[in-house]
């Protein structure tokens, strides 16, 4: 990846730029692909927002899924998902509970379902040894509450983003970090739902602190474009970019590469909730990368082709 | 060369304080007591345990408190001659209530009687021919309501005392809710149960048939024969077990029960036995309110008030043993146990504080006292909201594999980088491994808490630090490619890099600081980890660095560092 045979006045080893309809038709493709995706299967809210219990149960003999199924049926806890977890056996049970007339009776019969399930386990399994590893319960308030204090968070997050951006760049970089940010979001989301992964806190909070690291990866090569521009007055945008995006490459895909690798083996030998956040990370990242090369700069290209005046200045910071 | 020396300088404190800082949580430093002793906590996600959020139902105490005043106002009206119809209190969940009458001239002569006897609680809203209005003033109503949370939080103290967890944390949340987090506990089920029992409040007489001596003797032979303590027992189970031993040597209708002694953290580290006889009948239930009051000369004291059929047990029970104490029970510990001055007839009584200890103590203790009077009798009902609960195998499970992945992943950036970055890459080596350090002393000096999406967080630090060296060494390649001296290409290289790294630092850290101020529990974790990695991200990874390229450089003199 070195550039030693590269003199100034070349944009580098590979034009980017030729491949921005090819490219940023695929990224519109995928985008519109994703929203379509999410808004019919939904996002599979976990019972942080949507309110229900959850209980990993371990039995040290073995015991299949089906008599788990079986035990835990007819208790009368609404709709009820049992999920293997882990090597051995070891399952998530999660229920919703039964709707009350009110917050307060879907509270109680929810808490009275956790030692009814615990008892019925250890009636039927008696024999299997079994162990209640965890338990968790969000009431209807709570799970709400989640809810709005996530909706707020990404709300502020993307606020935050986007004044620090237009204070940071003109107009020019403004829509293509945005366009960035969302494209990054939505297909990574899209993933999460697609391999059939709850979205919880976590992955919320996952899913914000991606933005952060994508939105830097898009920043740095801005950094760059900035930078070159001032070096090549002359120049066209399209070799400012190409130059840009070269100069950067080694460096964006090895920062990508190592926060990749970390996530990668976090999702690999953590297991649990450190795994599910590991691979939105993981996920995030791949595609922040081809973002800032693919989708980020060429939209500078056609903001710069909308605007019919001189070229514009940047403030500096 | 004299700013290289001090950044040097810099660099080293740093780093000193970095390891003294990290050092507790793996050796024992506890002999040395100017050495920094904060360990790093673990979340309950970690350690396991229980976290339970409660809803306590604060409009029903205010409710059942405007109902009862409404039964006492009625007696005091009596007494003062105004006839009034009825009380109307479907607004009483907002502290207010009408009282029914048929003239003006009752109306008035209410108002009056308001003004002049409730003149810091209620105020009249309207004063009309058929009804007059009243509302708890706006302070004491905020007032009332703080007092339900604090006195739901204290019951619930006295209920996770009894299980003697490590560290037991229990704080309000938001206006109405209290959460509670009990580290490590095994029996979540009976933990809840005991949380969700009201408290129960009990007046009795204290009886002076054994003296202290005797019923000290007593309690020690009962504990030798029985080879049980209040430390091995918890106690409820301890107090049932001495009294059922004792029953035979103890005078008919009496129980022992104990105080907490003051200053003393546990009830096993210091208790005062009390025999108390079990014929009084004076529960809670019949106690109206407390709060506290201030006597003629401003000290501290607990007012109380009885409902009319309380007022007659307790005129009863005050007149029969006056001289005598009378201690205040609540879930059999006692709280207090004051001296009988006279008989109190109309149910309204003042608990006067010893003078022996300044005010601020006796304020303290009249809160104390007031608040579980209280609990007994206007119990808060609790509503459980939210529950998590881990047990230990799995947390600890779920730290060793999040330790091996974290550990994997660090090593395989820490090859890459040595590989592809040479010499520098050795010297980014060396600045993350300081990084990780300071992530840990800083962690553990802030006394914030790990967890497991915190575990992530700093893995993925981790993976980020790398970032700043990875711009930094570009740029070094760069410039050399361009024909610059090893110097001016690590001056520039360093200079260059700074506005990129200092983007990316900010982007990172204002989402973190977002999920910071949104997230609850383990989140929070997540956030504070990302935010101290960037710290010490800058500090070790593009401060330190360059503190030790430009010491080899300047200092000894080398002349190629391979990029």
């Amino acid at each position: 990846m070195s550039n030693k045979n590269v003199d100034s006045e070349s944009f580098g080893r590979f034009d980017f730029v030729k491949n921005t309809g090819l490219f940023g038709g695929i990224s519109v493709v995928l985008v519109l692909i994703s929203l379509i995706y999410l808004s019919i299967r939904g996002i599979n809210y976990g019972i942080d927002f949507k309110g229900g219990t959850e209980i990993q149960v371990k039995f040290n003999q073995p015991v299949t899924i089906e008599q788990v199924r079986n035990t835990v049926e007819g208790l009368r806890l609404g709709e009820v998902g049992v999920q293997s977890f882990g090597e051995g056996s070891e399952f998530i049970i999660r229920f919703i509970g039964e709707k009350g007339a009110t917050d307060k009776e879907t509270n109680e019969k929810l808490n009275a379902s956790i030692s009814l399930v615990k008892e019925k386990l250890s009636s039927s399994f008696a024999d299997n040894g079994v162990d209640i590893r965890r338990v968790d319960t969000v009431g209807p308030q709570v799970g709400a509450e989640l809810k709005r204090n996530g909706f707020l968070a990404v709300f502020y997050c993307l606020l935050v983003i986007l004044i620090y951006v237009s204070i940071r760049f003109d107009y020019k970089f403004g829509p293509g970090a945005v366009a960035c940010l969302f494209h990054d979001t939505v297909i990574t989301l899209a993933i999460f739902v697609l391999v059939g992964k709850e979205v919880n806190v976590p992955i919320l909070a996952a899913i914000l602190s991606l933005i952060g690291f994508s939105l830097n990866d898009t920043i740095v090569v801005f950094d760059r474009i900035r930078e070159t521009e001032h070096l090549h007055k002359n120049r066209g945008y399209a070799f400012i970019i190409n130059r840009a995006i070269n100069d950067m490459l080694s460096r964006t895909l090895i920062t990508s590469g190592t926060v990749f690798v970390s996530a990668l083996s976090l999702y690999l030998f953590a297991g649990g909730v450190v795994s599910d956040i590991a691979f939105a990370i993981a996920v995030g990242i791949f595609f922040g990368t081809y973002s800032s090369i693919y989708v980020a700069a060429p939209l500078i290209l056609v903001m710069e082709k909308l605007n019919l005046s001189p070229r514009a200045t940047i403030r500096s910071t | 060369m004299e700013a290289l020396r001090s950044r040097t300088w810099i660099a080293i404190l740093g780093l000193v304080m970095a390891i003294a800082f990290v050092m507790p949580n793996f050796v024992d430093v506890s002999r040395l007591s100017w050495w920094p002793s904060a360990k790093l906590n673990y979340g309950l996600d970690i350690q396991g345990g229980l976290h339970l959020v409660m809803g306590v139902d604060v409009a029903g105490v205010v409710a059942t408190s405007v109902v009862r005043q409404t039964a006492s106002l009625k007696s005091e009206f009596e007494k003062e001659k105004i006839t009034i119809k009825d009380f109307d209190t479907t607004k009483a969940k907002d502290g207010q209530f009408t009282v029914n009458v048929s003239s003006i001239e009752d109306a008035k002569k209410i108002e009056t009687y308001i003004q002049n006897s409730y003149s810091t609680t209620l105020q009249v809203l309207a004063a009309n021919a058929d009804s007059v209005e009243l509302k708890y003033f706006d302070a004491n109503m905020l007032e009332q309501k703080q007092n339900v949370i604090r006195q739901a939080i204290e019951t619930i103290r006295n209920r996770i005392d009894e299980f003697g967890v490590a560290e037991p944390s229990i704080t309000q949340q938001g206006a109405d809710r209290i959460l509670i987090q009990l580290p490590g506990m095994a029996d979540a089920e009976k933990a809840k149960q005991l949380i969700n029992t009201t408290a129960k409040l009990d007046f009795m007489v204290v009886s002076y048939e054994k003296s202290p001596e005797e019923l000290r003797k007593l309690i020690d032979e009962a504990e030798k024969a029985g080879g049980y303590t209040l430390a091995t027992l918890k106690y409820s189970e301890y107090v049932a077990r001495l009294n059922q031993d004792l029953a035979s040597k103890l005078p008919a209708k009496t129980i022992i029960y104990f105080e907490k002694n003051e200053n003393a953290k546990t009830m096993e580290a210091g208790s005062v036995a009390y025999l108390l006889k079990t014929d009084t009948d004076l529960t809670g239930d019949y106690l109206d309110t407390a709060s506290v009051a201030f006597g003629q000369y401003g000290e501290p004291e607990v007012s109380m008030r009885f409902n009319p059929i309380g007022a007659n047990k307790f005129a009863e029970l005050t007149g029969t043993h006056i001289n005598e104490q009378m201690a205040v029970v609540l879930d059999k510990v006692v709280k207090t146990a004051p001296k009988i001055n006279s008989k109190i007839p109309n149910g309204q009584a003042v608990i006067t504080l010893g003078t022996s200890s300044n005010r601020d103590t006796q304020l303290n203790e009249a809160k104390f006292i007031a608040t579980a009077l209280r609990a007994g009798s206007l119990p808060a009902s609790l509503e459980q909201l939210e529950e998590r609960r881990v047990g230990p195998s799995l947390g600890r499970d779920a730290l060793d594999k999040a330790k091996t992945a974290s550990f994997i992943g660090s090593i395989l950036i820490i090859i890459f980088m040595i590989i592809y970055y040479k010499n520098m890459g050795l010297i980014s080596t060396l600045g993350l491994l300081i990084n990780i350090t300071s992530i840990f002393a800083l962690l553990g000096s802030l006394g914030a808490t790990l967890t497991l999406p915190g575990i992530a967080g700093m893995a993925l630090t981790v993976g980020f630090a790398v970032d700043a060296n990875v711009l930094i060494n570009e740029r070094i390649k760069e410039e050399l490619e361009k024909g610059a001296s090893l110097k001016s290409a690590i001056q520039e290289g360093y200079h260059k890099a700074m506005s990129a790294i200092i983007d990316s630092n900010i982007t990172v850290s204002s989402t973190a600081l977002i999920l910071l101020y949104f997230g609850t529990g383990p989140v929070r974790g997540f956030a504070v980890t990302l935010l101290v990695g960037i710290a010490t991200t800058l500090f070790a990874n593009v401060f330190v660095s360059k503190v030790i390229v430009d010491n080899l450089v300047h200092r000894f003199g080398v002349q190629k560092l391979s990029v």
